[in-house]
């Protein structure tokens, strides 16, 4: 890919990441900040994923795996935690 | 007279900024859809673009790449986003409804009529 495609496409996704900051500052309830952190942790894939390519190496996206099954466990957990009123 | 190697790989490098740029632009849309729907059950849909399309087309670019070792990476990473927003979408959805239904119950005492997740004019 040509490399001022993939700088942009950084520099986007980093404002991105903004934009899911606000979504989590305005959210109302846990429900809303569980939400507003699954989309935050999507962006953060795509955000890795993208550094992988302007560096050419492939650690980051083993990074992005790894907080993408932490961010499915708490997202199920949480909403578990909302669902019963307690843990598990 | 062009090599056709570097043809082919300009073609690959252009699918592939058209991928990139293609899951930016989802996940722009769907983070607006956010920030503008206040209720939960309408937050779900942009949601759901956001972890659903727009990371799995960011990972498909990497095709562009034309290196094996983040190829790998990025199937794995795929294949497990398939599996796992689907079932968070379902969690949190399950917990906003046993949320709504519980506020509606304490509302109107235990014989009021059945909610109906159609019509939530409610301001949940």
């Amino acid at each position: 890919m040509p490399d001022i495609v993939v700088t942009v496409a950084f520099a986007w996704a980093t404002l991105l990441l903004v934009g899911g900051g606000l979504l989590l500052l305005r959210a109302q309830d846990a429900l809303h900040r569980i939400l507003a952190l699954d989309v935050l942790v999507g962006i953060v894939i795509a955000l890795l994923t993208i550094l992988s390519y302007v560096n050419g190496v492939s650690y980051y996206i083993d990074a992005a795996l790894a907080l993408a099954l932490l961010s499915f466990t708490a997202t199920l957990v949480a909403a578990r935690y909302v669902l019963r009123g307690r843990q598990f | 007279m062009a090599d056709p190697g570097d043809l082919i790989g300009g073609l690959v490098g252009l699918a592939g900024s058209v991928l990139l740029l293609l899951g930016l632009t989802l996940a722009t849309i769907g983070l607006f859809g956010l920030l503008r729907k206040p209720d939960i059950f309408d937050q779900l849909h942009p949601a759901g673009l956001i972890t659903g399309p727009a990371v799995l087309l960011v990972l498909v670019a990497s095709l562009a790449t034309r290196e094996a070792a983040i190829i790998t990476s990025a199937i794995l990473v795929i294949g497990f986003v398939l599996i796992t927003s689907s079932l968070s979408s379902h969690a949190i959805a399950q917990a906003a409804l046993h949320h709504a239904r519980n506020r509606r119950r304490s509302e109107e005492g235990s014989d009021a009529v059945p909610w109906d997740p159609a019509g939530r004019h409610d301001g949940l």
